[in-house]
């Protein structure tokens, strides 16, 4: 699982092009938008494509969305729980 | 929800039953005869009529003097009237029926063939129940991304002729703008409605030229069509008779944004392109682009 946060910073970091910000920056806890993280709905597009590209997993609608992308470590739980019933 | 208690709101109760009458009766040729004089007196004693159009008709017109600007709120609210009466006509009688086509077909089916998804931008511009008449006819399902109360009017529509909705509404009030279902539909290949003219006062927007001054317009299209690689197709319709219509295939362009520090200037360049033919379309059907507030005030 912490190797999948990891993977998740440095995915957020390097494909939002975030400027200045360092995955041991990111903490697991934090919001990932609005105020925390400071990712906003355009960035919400991104995240959607690239977790399906890089994990093949679908957010599907906005339950999903409001349940996956609530923190880095709700995002891999998300993630890994998909995965495994897949 | 406002109820209808005060005289003004008993009177428009009492004229939209009137029309409902006409329309069951003689229909929807009844109805556009009756129309006439309802938008004359409306036009000549409403002063706030004048307030919601001038915006717009003094930008789009603005050689035409206090006679035209009046002439042209007139046909403004008329040809908005045959849109309402349209909307009652064909909700009320089943065997109604208004008879159109939409250009450039082919270029659209080729897109959703290749199974990237397409994002239908259009506009608060002629009947749009007519254009999702043939957007549903696409060899895909149908999402549009709209707010609150678009979404009642839509309801109350496919209500009205006792069918079931022919398009899913992804309700842009919920969370993130109801961005990530439409970006989940269109990595699924299908088809994702949005109006790109009329900022809410919600999500992202980018501010550009339309008529001659600076407007905020919406920036959810560009964002998903760059983030999914799905195109854009302009989609704006028209009345061009009493049972017919258009729906005109304006534009179709593919956005694809280079960096996050430049997001803003190509979401703005995009969101002009989309207001260019907006401008276009005015200049051809300045009656049928219905946004009664000031747009550039907004």
């Amino acid at each position: 699982m912490d190797t999948l946060k990891q993977q998740l910073k440095e995915m957020i970091i390097k494909d939002l092009k975030l400027q200045g910000v360092a995955a041991s920056e990111i903490s697991d806890t934090e919001p990932l938008f609005g105020d925390g993280l400071g990712l906003d709905s355009l960035d919400a597009v991104e995240l959607v494509v690239l977790i399906q590209k890089h994990h093949g997993v679908q957010i599907a609608d906005m339950e999903e969305g409001q349940k996956a992308f609530v923190s880095i470590d709700a995002l891999a739980s998300f993630i890994a729980e998909r995965q495994g019933s897949g | 929800m406002t109820q209808p208690n005060s005289t003004g709101n008993r009177a428009e109760v009492l004229g939209h039953g009137i029309f409902y009458l006409v329309l069951k009766i003689v229909g929807q040729l009844g109805a556009y005869c009756l129309l006439a004089p309802v938008v004359a007196v409306y036009v000549l004693c409403s002063r706030k009529i004048h307030r919601t159009t001038r915006p717009y008709l003094k930008r789009r017109f603005p050689e035409h003097g206090w006679l035209g600007l009046r002439l042209d709120t007139f046909r403004l609210v008329h040809s908005f009237g045959k849109v309402l009466v349209d909307r009652a006509w064909l909700g009320l009688d089943r065997q109604a029926k208004l008879h159109g086509e939409i250009t450039r077909l082919e270029e659209l089916q080729d897109i959703i063939r290749k199974g990237k998804g397409i994002i239908l931008l259009t506009a608060h511009v002629g009947n749009w129940q007519s254009a999702f008449a043939h957007i549903c006819s696409l060899p895909k399902p149908v999402h549009s991304l709209m707010h609150y109360e678009a979404e009642a009017v839509a309801k109350h529509y496919f209500d009205l002729r006792n069918e079931p909705c022919p398009f899913n509404i992804i309700n842009s009030d919920g969370f993130l703008g109801g961005m990530v279902e439409a970006t989940a539909a269109l990595m699924r290949g299908e088809i994702v409605t949005i109006m790109g003219d009329r900022f809410l006062g919600k999500g992202p927007y980018v501010t550009v030229d339309f008529l001659g001054a600076q407007v905020k317009m919406p920036a959810a299209a560009y964002a998903l069509a760059s983030s999914t690689g799905a195109p854009i197709a302009v989609l704006l319709a028209a009345k061009t008779g009493r049972g017919r219509y258009t729906v005109h295939t304006w534009d179709i362009f593919s956005p694809k944004s280079t960096e996050r520090a430049k997001r803003e200037q190509e979401y703005t360049a995009w969101a002009g392109r989309f207001a260019g033919a907006l401008e276009e379309y005015v200049r051809k059907y300045p009656y049928q682009w219905y946004n009664f507030f000031d747009f550039w005030s907004q």
